[in-house]
């Protein structure tokens, strides 16, 4: 009775579960069924959908344009971030209580911002290239991750740091030789978030390119909606090879990765 | 404690002072953000005083872009679109998400297996969850569209009739949301000791009574974060609109986000879309300062 008890309390959850995951099983199931099988489950698999996808050479464009995208924009948005929340975590300097304010500009809308930005990057001569997208991708990031990174050398002990400095070791030897090798989990969590950012976003590409070779990912799968209409094995098949990266990076980090994001909401 | 002795070395006092390297730490975020972040809302709103002519002339033209668009039908249709959108997202998921909140506090073994997994939408793409939405939607195969056809007798393409593809838009935004809010809020919830629950236990208090005279108040800055993290959200969402409908029916699901990101990208009318640029940032603001007003009232 008791062993009962405690599985009812389970019900919410799998509930809960199945509201959430209910698409993915149907996308999963869609790119493995045969063409217009209306049945949940189809009477037998077939791969071709994602052979038809994988023929076709843009999506590898795509590809290769997303990870040069995201790749970029972790390396930069990292330093950056790094140097900046080690600031505002450990040195004393006039207007640090004005760090809080970096909260505030994420609730910016970027949809508003990238009109001007347009025709700024036209005037660099940016436009129309993948480091104008690169450039949106840490400006619009980088308030989260300096004060996420900020979080997490805060939450380090300064004990090691101070006996450093007596040890006559610069700011910046520390903050690279001693600081950041303790702050692994705070790396990896602003990592991950760039990375889903900039995986999932075709706002920016959108925005600040015009060429097809240029395209990322999500704006490839807008395409393919546009050719293939109602191919939907095809499209799911595109649907679920693009959610993979980010899904699996986020089971794997997700521990370090709440504690970065829902983390700074919270301090 | 040995560590503890360097603190009260003069040494270390010294580093209590300001130092300038802290602002060369700082330079590059503070560089790119007042440039390609504060500088250009600025330029924004001094495009939309402009009018840039097919020739490339640029001329001032006060508030005629605003004028326009005040006194235009569709604009006027994409504006109350917009506020239905968030209402109707906020409406629906913040109560079920206030319920399954207090189902997942349950301190019980593999929380974290399922927090991982009602993160998920969360982590998506827009355009993809925005795909397998209008793929479950398909009148011919579509679980949802079967769904609607067996309640209401006959077939709908629901994405060509403005009242089911509004539906689509929102049901697919609170599948989004949802997640991210329930996690939020059940973290609210777990700061709250469960004495105060014993205790209005022991006074009669009912779960409806609990909850308003507990669990609300106490989780009022949680509450308040998540409805300006999901308003915002929401108001400048244009990326899973345009992936789910494009706006279509005719304008029929037009947010202003969409207007904004048709505008701008799309026909290149850059100073309309500064304009609207604007107009979305007021009415962002104007949602933030009656959450303000009401969350202050309540302190009273």
């Amino acid at each position: 009775m008791r062993l009962l008890q405690k599985w009812i309390l389970y019900i919410p959850y799998v509930l809960f579960s199945l509201f959430v995951l209910f698409p993915f099983f149907w996308g999963l199931r869609t790119s493995l069924a045969e063409q217009f099988d209306p049945r949940l489950i189809p009477s037998h698999f077939t791969l071709r959908h994602y052979q038809t996808l994988l023929s076709r050479p843009d999506f590898f464009l795509y590809l290769r344009n997303s990870l040069a995208i995201a790749s970029a924009s972790i390396l930069i948005t990292l330093v950056i971030s790094a140097l900046g929340g080690y600031a505002l975590a450990r040195l004393r300097f006039k207007g640090k209580s004005l760090g809080g304010l970096l909260l505030i500009l994420p609730l910016l809308p970027p949809v508003a911002i990238l009109v001007p930005l347009i025709s700024y990057f036209q005037r660099l001569r940016l436009y129309n290239t993948l480091s104008a997208v690169i450039i949106a991708n840490v400006v619009f990031s980088l308030p989260l991750t300096v004060w996420m990174m900020r979080n997490f050398i805060l939450s380090n002990p300064v004990e090691i740091e101070e006996s450093a400095r007596i040890d006559g070791c610069s700011r910046c030897r520390m903050l690279f030789s001693i600081v950041l090798p303790m702050v692994g989990p705070g790396l990896i969590a602003v990592a991950l978030f760039v990375f889903i950012n900039s995986w999932n976003t075709y706002l920016f590409a959108f925005a600040l390119t015009s060429s097809q070779s240029l395209r990322v990912i999500p704006q490839g799968i807008l395409a393919f909606l546009g050719t293939w209409g109602t191919y939907w094995g095809g499209l799911c098949a595109a649907g679920i090879l693009a959610l993979i990266p980010p899904v699996a990076l986020f089971l794997v980090f997700q521990k370090w990765f709440i504690a970065g994001v829902f983390g700074y909401q919270l301090k | 404690m040995p560590k503890r002795s360097y603190s009260n070395t003069a040494m270390v006092r010294s580093l209590r002072g300001s130092e300038p390297i802290a602002y060369a730490f700082l330079a590059p975020t503070l560089l790119l953000i007042a440039f390609f972040l504060i500088s250009p809302m600025l330029s924004g709103l001094f495009m939309s005083f402009n009018k840039t002519s097919l020739s490339g002339l640029t001329r001032f033209v006060g508030l005629r872009n605003y004028q326009f668009l005040l006194s235009e039908e569709r604009f006027l249709s994409n504006l109350q679109l917009s506020l239905l959108y968030v209402v109707c997202n906020l409406g629906i998921s913040l109560p079920l998400a206030y319920v399954s909140a207090s189902l997942l506090t349950r301190k019980m073994r593999g929380t974290v297996f399922f927090r991982s997994i009602f993160l998920l939408p969360w982590i998506v793409a827009p355009v993809v969850s925005s795909l397998l939405f209008r793929s479950m939607v398909d009148p011919a195969f579509g679980p949802l569209g079967m769904l609607l056809e067996k309640i209401t007798g006959q077939q709908h393409v629901m994405l060509a009739e403005p009242f089911w593809a509004m539906a689509t838009i929102i049901f697919h935004s609170i599948w989004r949301s949802l997640p991210f809010m329930t996690l939020f809020l059940a973290a609210g919830m777990a700061m709250i000791p469960r004495e105060f629950y014993e205790a209005a236990k022991v006074d009669g208090a009912g779960p409806w009574k609990q909850f308003c005279t507990l669990t609300l108040p106490l989780t009022k800055i949680h509450l308040l974060i998540v409805l300006l993290t999901i308003t915002l959200w929401t108001l400048q969402d244009a990326e899973t609109v345009y992936a789910l409908t494009e706006g279509g029916p005719g304008y029929s699901t037009e947010v202003m986000a969409l207007r904004l990101f048709k505008e701008s990208f799309i026909n290149f009318d850059l100073n309309r879309g500064a304009t609207l640029g604007i107009l979305l940032l007021l009415v962002g603001l104007a949602f933030m300062i009656s959450y303000a007003r009401i969350t202050a009232k309540e302190q009273d």
